[in-house]
């Protein structure tokens, strides 16, 4: 399965790619904010993982962008931010992200979201 | 009686007047000049430097100035007050957190160096089993070093916070300078940069587990009702 890893933060993607190749998934792109992310985006990417703040593109934006296209509406989104007040939470919701890491995570965390989201098990709280 | 009251009037008048013009003649001494032509003389005419009128003038436009400058006093603690404190608070709050997360990340990441070493001595030492879970162990060890990085991220933007709010307090106070002497302050050299990069105001590297739960209870619902 292909990963698009999108976050500005070049230290952070190296973390996200590194904890995906920790548990089998190998093959990965990155792009530094939703423009680049929308542009590197296509029907061969398996799962999403975003950040939020992010210039030229948030991460929220770009989840809107993405399921504007009739390629991106399926593809699972796991959003991983600091952002974690309510509101946030709940405009993540609404633009179409479908599960939320915070920052920091730790890669037992990751594994669970992602493994629940390919699966289509409920995920547990914590 | 009333002839009496209205010359105490005139009188007193006339004594305030005198007063007046003696505290005139201390400021301009015009020779033996009389009174009454003088302060005619000052009252009509815009060449003298002060005069009655430009004395009366002058009052005015220094009332009308202090009057501004009290406006622009409020106005701008108003702005102070609205602006600095609460943000000023906010990011000592936030560089006091980057100082803990920084402390927090290097002793985690030196602890599990320490553990990594011994699991070398270890690998060195033991026999085959012993090495594949000293092994495994390591490579836990060192991956936990990775995920510890994620500080680099959460303190960059805590930083670029303060780094915006520093910025915004400049210009604030460089609108404040101009107002009182826009001679003096109307230029600025150099224009204060934003830091580039989007962040997050509230980035922390603390109660992680709990800020998780939140997103969980929100996105559990959701699942729920959707």
């Amino acid at each position: 399965m292909k990963f698009l890893v999108v976050d500005d933060s070049a230290t952070m993607r190296r973390i996200i790619v590194n904890s995906l190749q920790r548990i089998g998934y190998t093959d990965c792109v990155e792009a530094a904010d939703g423009v680049e992310a929308l542009e590197r985006y296509s029907s061969a990417i398996g799962f999403i993982i975003t950040d939020w703040n992010m210039p030229n593109m948030s991460g929220v934006d770009f989840a809107r962008a993405l399921r504007a296209r009739d390629d991106g509406r399926a593809v699972p989104v796991l959003m991983v931010t600091t952002r974690s007040v309510r509101d946030d939470i709940v405009a993540a919701v609404a633009a179409g992200v479908n599960n939320y890491v915070v920052k920091p995570f730790t890669p037992q965390v990751l594994k669970e979201k992602i493994d629940a989201l390919l699966t289509g098990a409920p995920v547990a709280a914590g | 009686m009333a002839t009496n009251h209205v010359e105490d009037s005139l009188y007193d008048s006339e004594a305030a007047l005198r007063l007046v013009d003696a505290a005139l003649t201390e400021l301009r001494d015009d020779g033996d000049e009389p009174f009454t032509d003088r302060a005619h003389r000052l009252s009509t005419t815009d060449a003298s430097p002060i005069g009655l009128l430009g004395l009366s003038r002058i009052l005015v436009r220094a009332y009308g100035e202090i009057t501004n400058l009290l406006g622009n006093l409020r106005e701008s603690r108003a702005m102070l007050e609205d602006a600095a404190v609460e943000r000023l608070q906010h990011t000592h709050d936030k560089l006091r957190e980057v100082s803990s997360a920084t402390e927090v990340a290097a002793t985690d990441i030196l602890n599990r160096l320490e553990t990594a070493v011994t699991l070398v001595d270890v690998l060195e030492a033991g026999d085959q089993p012993v090495r594949t879970t000293a092994a495994a162990s390591l490579r836990d060890e060192l991956f936990a070093m990775m995920a510890a990085m994620q500080f680099q991220d959460i303190t960059a933007q805590q930083l670029n916070y303060a780094s915006s709010v520093l910025v915004e307090m400049e210009q604030r106070m460089a609108q404040l300078a101009r107002i009182f002497d826009p001679a003096a302050f109307g230029v600025v050299t150099g224009t204060p940069t934003a830091p580039t990069g989007a962040f997050d105001p509230a980035a922390s590297t603390e109660n992680a587990d709990v800020r998780q739960a939140v997103a969980d209870a929100i996105f559990d619902t959701n699942r729920r009702t959707g």
